[in-house]
């Protein structure tokens, strides 16, 4: 039972860093319809900075957001440099986004070498819970509360605020949105360096748990792939379910399936795809 | 059609002749090259022909490439062999297919890359099976009937055989009423659904010729290298034989293998001189998309419209005129 709980607490909160990252991925293609393959390495690069910056001694929370900081700018100088140029151009978008995961997975190659980093848990969050017989990491209730409070906000934005009624016409209905004088490129611009930082978050938030190491950004884009198909094209209530299924199967498939945990992962997005074309909350697919 | 015959007949004479003027290195790159070239016309059928993006390519190839590596145990027969990891390879895509083509564009991208990093992890994690990260060493040897084949030489000539027959198969296959149906079914799905042809059907057919290509391409590089490991199965390796596809033109069936030659060539020759040869590809990439437009063979045509303009224009119209009197007559 302690064991059970312990790993729901675990699953729980790399589902939660699944939604950061998915959550940017899935509102870049919903409003701005390109699949973002460099959303991984947006989230290594961001790990990557927040080690630099702990290790120089600045605080967690400061460096949390400098390497949130980053990777937001740098979404906005790969959307105004390049991407600009390739909306509606499907091959060039995947060569471009493929191509810039390379640039940066190997530039971090060279700046930081192929060793493993970790970033160590902050030290106010370096502590357990003890219920019983059961031992629970604060760091990963943190990362939990992170997530949930990231989806209310989400939430609250997408239904409450003007720009968030824009970006829900844009995964709708593009065109009208610049036909009705809304300025689109800004919004663009404004939703990748928002997914971008999201990225970041994910990336900080998950160095303790997951590590800082070549090859992870392949891993975290591929897991958060597969969140955005099951949750659905540009629907932030569908990544955080999604998110929360993969994290809890993943975990207790490691578990209970250690060879197999991946083809469970990839079984319960065949099944969704078979029952629902567009994903749990996907709108229906032109 | 005649000068179609004349591009054949000199590609022909240059893969016999090429052993004759590079090293022994260059042999080697060559087979190599073939062998992707058959992998990257693979890839171009279904990009180019049926309008399908997939970033799982590299799935099949590993098929391909472990059937050979864990039936050559047992088994030592090299027509067998290669007949298995086709058949198996085009069976998953069947099967896969299935499931697959019944989304839209940027859903089969992503599904397809899931399915290619499913395969990734299995080879990781059946270590039994597959020998695990350490990959696997591949026993049997080439054998055609006379004798086994090792020298570089003899490799070379298997491979440029193997991927002129790919060539002369899928220029049948496009051009036969099925695949003419397939691109039908690109240019104008409901198009064709209204004259009564399934789709779906012709899609997945695509898709498993396409599948099960790649897994041939695969098998004869676990006799070139002599070693399979899982990287062969990667989403990374996907999307450079997508690259490939793209940086020789989407849409023609000897582009792909063009760019395939471009790609092998240029990543061991960079590879010489830096270890960065990831970042500089990456640069090339971005580049090539701000600058290029649509591919080399597309290149090609450009310059020559450029210098021949008023022929080429007649062309151009002879050909519109020509493909809608395709579209009545189908």
């Amino acid at each position: 039972m302690s064991i059970f709980s312990i790993q729901l607490l675990t699953g729980l909160a790399y589902g939660m860093l699944y939604f950061m990252i998915a959550a940017g991925l899935t509102i870049i293609l919903g409003v701005m319809n390109i699949v973002n393959l460099a959303h991984g390495t947006l989230f290594l690069i961001s790990s990557y900075i927040a080690f630099t910056f702990i290790s120089q001694n600045v605080g967690f929370w400061a460096a949390l957001l400098l390497a949130m900081a980053g990777t937001a700018i740098l979404g906005i100088i790969i959307e105004r440099l390049l991407i600009k140029r390739v909306y509606g151009k499907e091959l060039e978008q995947v060569l471009l986004t493929f191509g810039l995961t390379y640039i940066i997975a190997d530039t971090a190659k060279w700046i930081w070498g192929t060793e493993m980093h970790t970033i160590a848990v902050p030290v106010f969050l370096d502590s357990s819970i003890t219920m019983g017989s059961m031992v629970f990491p604060v760091y990963r209730l943190f990362v939990v509360l992170v997530g949930c409070g990231l989806a209310l906000l989400l939430w609250y934005f997408e239904s409450r605020t003007r720009i968030g009624a824009v970006i829900r016409a844009g995964v709708d209905d593009r065109d009208m949105v610049s036909a009705l004088g809304i300025n689109v490129g800004l919004v663009f611009t404004g939703v990748f360096a928002f997914g971008a930082a999201l990225a970041g978050l994910s990336g900080v938030l998950g160095g303790p748990l997951i590590g800082i190491y070549t090859g992870m950004d392949s891993e975290i884009l591929v897991t958060s792939l597969i969140v955005v198909v099951i949750g659905g094209l540009g629907s932030w209530k569908g990544s955080f379910i999604g998110a929360i299924l993969i994290g809890l199967i993943e975990t207790f498939g490691k578990v209970w399936f250690p060879s197999f945990s991946m083809l469970i992962v990839f079984l319960l997005m065949v099944v969704v795809l078979i029952i629902r074309p567009q994903g749990l909350f996907g709108r229906e697919v032109a | 059609m005649k000068k179609n015959l004349l591009i054949m007949f000199l590609l022909l004479i240059a893969a016999a002749a090429l052993p004759f003027i590079v090293s022994e290195y260059g042999i080697n790159l060559a087979a190599e090259i073939c062998i992707m070239a058959i992998f990257a016309m693979s890839l171009g059928l279904i990009m180019g022909y049926a309008g399908m993006v997939s970033l799982g390519h590299a799935a099949f190839f590993g098929i391909g490439s472990y059937t050979v590596t864990i039936l050559g145990s047992h088994l030592s027969n090299f027509y067998l062999l290669i007949l298995g990891s086709i058949v198996l390879s085009g069976l998953v895509a069947l099967i896969t297919g299935a499931i697959f083509i019944r989304t839209s564009k940027f859903y089969f991208l992503m599904i397809t890359l899931a399915f290619g990093q499913l395969l990734f992890a299995l080879t990781w994690q059946l270590k039994d099976l597959t020998g695990g990260a350490d990959g696997m060493k591949i026993s049997s040897t080439m054998n055609l009937g006379f004798g086994d084949i090792v020298s570089p030489l003899g490799i070379y000539f298997v491979m440029a055989g193997a991927a002129i027959l790919v060539y002369i198969f899928l220029r049948f296959f496009v051009h036969s009423p099925a695949g003419k149906i397939i691109k039908g079914v690109m240019e104008n799905e409901s198009r064709m659904k209204a004259l009564g042809y399934d789709p779906r059907i012709y899609k997945l057919l695509a898709y498993s010729v396409s599948g099960a290509l790649a897994g041939f391409s695969g098998s004869l590089y676990g006799y070139f290298n002599l070693f399979v490991s899982p990287d062969l199965t990667n989403w990374m390796f996907s999307g450079q034989v997508m690259i490939m596809v793209i940086i020789g033109g989407v849409g023609t069936l000897i582009g792909p293998a063009i760019g395939a030659g471009l790609f092998i060539f240029l990543q061991n020759f960079i590879s010489t001189y830096t270890e960065r040869w990831p970042l500089i590809m990456g640069l090339l990439l971005v580049i090539l998309v701000i600058v290029g437009k649509g591919g080399i063979i597309h290149w090609f045509a450009l310059l020559r419209s450029k210098i021949f303009y008023r022929r080429s224009q007649k062309r151009m119209e002879y050909a519109q005129n020509h493909a809608q009197k395709e579209e009545v007559t189908n």
